[in-house]
């Protein structure tokens, strides 16, 4: 396996837990935790397999470590590259966006070239509508803190397992 | 319609350093003046109202950018700061409107602060009724449209706003009319203290729309420079290519409270007012600058010096600016009338055959059209084949002259008027005629409306004047019953800035309605529905009738009385005069007010002064009818003149009755005239 890294934003409070969860799952050693709020080229080109943290901000959008990163982002190639993403949401009071982020940020990293892994069901969430959305299928995992937090732990799980084949 | 892509034509990497520079300076000016405006209330200098525009620095540049000063239309709302700044207007402009000096370009102090305007830019006067604007950018819109310019109206407002009805009824009527015309609703979440979830069913309230056949819905966050101004680049692109509107959603957020009369601690936690404010656009775009290495610390630093000088030179400057002076209240009430040099006092002796009152008033009409090619006309039941309004009024019209002038409005009263409104905006030498509603008793809808375009003139310290006329079918004695027989002029009398005029003959009505066509200014034009097909109101009317303003007629001199009166009961009191007369009982006076505001008093104290009574007959209601306040002014200027305790007839307090029985109990007779003159008479 090549080498993994974890990217998520160090300033966060529930993103930060959900990631040290996908850590514990992955294997502390196995994978690298990076912050998102430090984001550089030099991050992506180190790395082939990345595991990102996309929480999706007011009515559907990326948080700004994600944003601000955008221009560079852009102009990689990112071909060779696989990524997975997940993303906190609330799918009751934000039905209508439900974890856009993490469609936000896949369909960028696509257009770079990237492969994306680490698709789940959409079976077990209530929302009207979602970027993230493919299908009967999300681009990745969707967790959902205020309505769903008991299905955290075994929704990461599931999810590293499915990685470690992906990757 | 087809989600359609919004290319990236700004970018933090390829947009020029001058114009990054631009966009930061006028960032910095903005926020600086966002955050010193509560100074001068803590200070008693003014700025009583306030409302932050922090979080919303994104669109709000993006606007003001995309306006091109004398060729688009800009309607802000009162939290539109940057808009203004990044539209052309400086500081000390800001400032001025913010503490209302006389020499504020936005209303010479006369508006509420915040209310950014610059007429003579087209950035355009607006009132407080939150989205009340929406109507007049769809009749700039209109305008732009029919005189085939290639430019935008651009209405912007909070997202709270789209709950009322007459935005619904703007943006209905920019997508039925493919008009180029572009919402930006700016949305912070709340309505002062009311979440959006109290106000839509969907969080993005642009998406309310999305069945509609023409309009274009485009999504940005509000609070990303680059993705606002591609949002509102590709919104304008795409309103003048495809003349059709774009409803741009722009999501934000509300650094601070709505306003400074609200308390946000009231009813925000601590987390939203602080993740809200880890979104602040100024804070990411100074990061972007610097991240990106487009500028250095050092570059922005000296920026942020510079713009503390400026703000400090606005500040003194506006400070030393004059007050405005409150003997200059009753200027700009009115517009200006158009002047008859012909017929100064609205009277003629010409001869021949005569003509009934709804001819002459399709004939004037038609004539005042084929004068000026700048005259539009617009109701509901305007115009369809052989149909010319509701009662045939403007019948011809449309075959004559196109479908381009003379067309039908929706159903919706208020949006009829806030399009002439907003049409008349676009150039001075417009004139709009409106059938302000079927009948006059259905303009209540147009109620806010009419009150907005009554204070234009007067708000914009004569910037704008709503060159309009509302010509409304009025009255009873048709057997109509509610909304169809009853009298507004009452109510309508109340609210300053509006000429009303009520005739009663075909020459006066003639001769009214040119003068108000050509005149600038709001113009209530109401017509006695009951005498457009009766004999009694024909008369012989000159080719070139005009009436100014302000002035009565008498219709029957005499010695013994005066009758004030108008419209329909005019000819009622006509009759009970001549009764009078026939029994010698009396020789009443019939003064014909023809206009009610502006109002000849000269004419009526000088009949009092001869007759030395006075009965006051109208068909609308005594009480709280226009009456009263011609009572009242007798009373002030005319009670030595009196023998007698001045006298009302008209309808009781009660809503005119359907069933004629009902009619007949309620409206005036002349006998009732006859017999309430009678007892002055004797008295």
């Amino acid at each position: 396996m090549s080498k993994t890294a974890i990217i998520y934003s160090y300033n966060t409070q529930k993103s930060k837990k959900v990631a040290e969860k996908v850590i514990a799952a992955f294997g502390e050693k196995e994978i690298e935790a990076v912050n998102a709020e430090e984001l550089s080229k030099d991050v992506l080109n180190k790395y082939d397999n990345f595991i990102l943290s996309a929480p999706t901000w007011f009515d559907g959008e990326l948080p700004n470590y994600w944003d601000e990163f955008l221009p560079d982002l852009e102009e990689m190639d990112l071909k060779k590259k696989k990524f997975a993403i997940f993303g906190l949401g609330d799918q009751k009071g934000y039905t209508e966006n439900f974890c856009d982020a993490i469609g936000l940020l896949a369909e960028i990293l696509e257009e770079c070239g990237a492969t994306i892994v680490g698709e789940t069901s959409v079976e077990g969430y209530t929302f009207e509508a979602s970027r993230a959305q493919r299908g009967d299928k999300f681009i990745g995992l969707p967790i959902d803190q205020e309505n769903q937090a008991r299905k955290t732990k075994q929704r990461v799980e599931d999810w590293v397992a499915q990685l470690k084949k992906e990757f | 319609m087809k989600d359609l892509k919004v290319p990236k034509q700004y970018t933090i990497k390829k947009t020029p350093k001058e114009t990054l520079e631009n966009w930061y300076r006028l960032m910095k000016i903005g926020r600086a003046l966002d955050e010193k405006a509560p100074n001068y209330l803590k200070q008693a200098i003014g700025w009583s109202y306030h409302a932050p525009y922090a979080g919303h620095d994104g669109i709000q540049l993006a606007i003001g950018q995309s306006f091109e000063k004398k060729k688009d239309h800009l309607y802000m709302y009162y939290r539109d700061m940057l808009t203004a700044l990044a539209g052309g207007m400086t500081s000390e402009e800001i400032i001025l409107n913010g503490i209302s000096k006389a020499t504020d370009p936005s209303s010479g102090g006369r508006h509420m602060s915040n209310h950014l305007a610059k007429p003579e830019w087209n950035m355009h006067s607006v009132s407080s009724a939150t989205g009340n604007h929406t109507l007049h950018a769809v009749g700039t819109g209109r305008a732009i449209k029919y005189y085939g310019e290639k430019a935008v109206s651009i209405s912007s407002q909070g997202e709270s706003s789209v709950s009322e009805g007459y935005v619904y009824e703007a943006i209905t009527g920019a997508d039925k009319e493919e008009l180029p015309v572009i919402f930006v609703v700016q949305d912070n979440g709340y309505g002062i203290s009311v979440p959006k979830k109290d106000q839509t069913a969907q969080r993005k309230v642009a998406n309310n729309f999305i069945g509609y056949k023409n309009l274009r819905i485009i999504h940005c966050n509000g609070k990303d420079v680059f993705d606002s101004m591609n949002a509102m680049a590709e919104a304008k692109r795409y309103a003048i290519e495809e003349s059709k509107p774009v409803l741009l959603q722009a999501n934000c957020v509300r650094m601070g409270s709505h306003s400074n009369s609200d308390d946000h601690l009231l009813y925000r936690s601590d987390a939203e007012r602080n993740y809200v404010v880890e979104y602040d656009p100024l804070a990411k775009y100074r990061r972007l600058l610097l991240r990106y290495e487009r500028f250095t610390e050092e570059e922005l630093n000296k920026i942020d010096e510079e713009v503390k000088v400026e703000i400090k030179a606005s500040h003194k400057a506006a400070m030393a600016a004059p007050d405005p002076d409150p003997a200059t209240i009753y200027d700009h009430v009115f517009s200006d009338p158009y002047v008859s040099e012909k017929y100064p006092e609205g009277l003629h002796n010409e001869e021949g055959e005569k003509t009934k009152f709804i001819t002459a008033l399709n004939e004037t009409l038609k004539a005042e059209f084929r004068n000026n090619p700048d005259t539009f006309i617009w109701g509901q039941d305007m115009a369809n084949k052989d149909k010319g309004g509701i009662f045939n009024v403007s019948k011809g019209m449309q075959a004559e002259f196109g479908e381009k002038r003379v067309f039908n409005g929706p159903i919706a009263e208020d949006f009829i008027l806030g399009t002439a409104n907003g049409m008349s905006r676009y150039h001075e030498k417009i004139r709009v005629v409106v059938e302000g509603a079927e009948f006059a008793d259905y303009f209540w809808p147009a109620m806010e409306q009419y009150v907005d375009t009554s204070h234009d003139l007067w708000r914009s310290n004569g910037k704008f004047s709503p060159n309009v006329t509302i010509r409304l079918a009025s009255g009873g004695y048709i057997g109509g019953g509610m909304y169809h027989s009853q009298n507004i002029e009452g109510s309508l009398a109340a609210i300053p800035g509006v000429r009303i005029v009520y005739p009663s003959f075909a020459d006066d009505a003639a001769g009214l309605l040119r003068t108000s066509i050509r005149s600038e200014g709001l113009t209530m034009f109401m017509e006695p529905k009951a005498l457009y097909q009766d004999p009694k109101a024909a008369t012989v009317v000159p080719d070139d009738f005009e009436v100014p303003f302000g002035k009565a007629r008498i219709r029957r001199e005499g010695s013994d009385l005066t009758i004030l009166t108008y419209g329909n009961t005019t000819h009622l009191s006509l009759d009970a005069a001549k009764k009078l007369a026939e029994e010698g009982i009396a020789d009443v006076e019939v003064i014909d007010l023809r206009s009610l505001i502006p109002l000849d008093e000269e004419t009526i104290l000088n009949s009092i002064k001869k007759t030395n009574k006075v009965l006051v007959v109208h068909e609308d209601k005594v009480f709280g009818g226009f009456g009263g306040e011609l009572s009242a002014l007798i009373n002030e200027k005319g009670f030595e003149y009196l023998d007698a305790p001045i006298k009302r007839v008209g309808s009781p307090f009660t809503p005119v009755g359907f069933n004629r029985i009902l009619e007949q109990a309620i409206l005036p007779n002349t006998q009732r005239i006859y017999t309430a003159a009678k007892e002055l008479i004797e008295y």
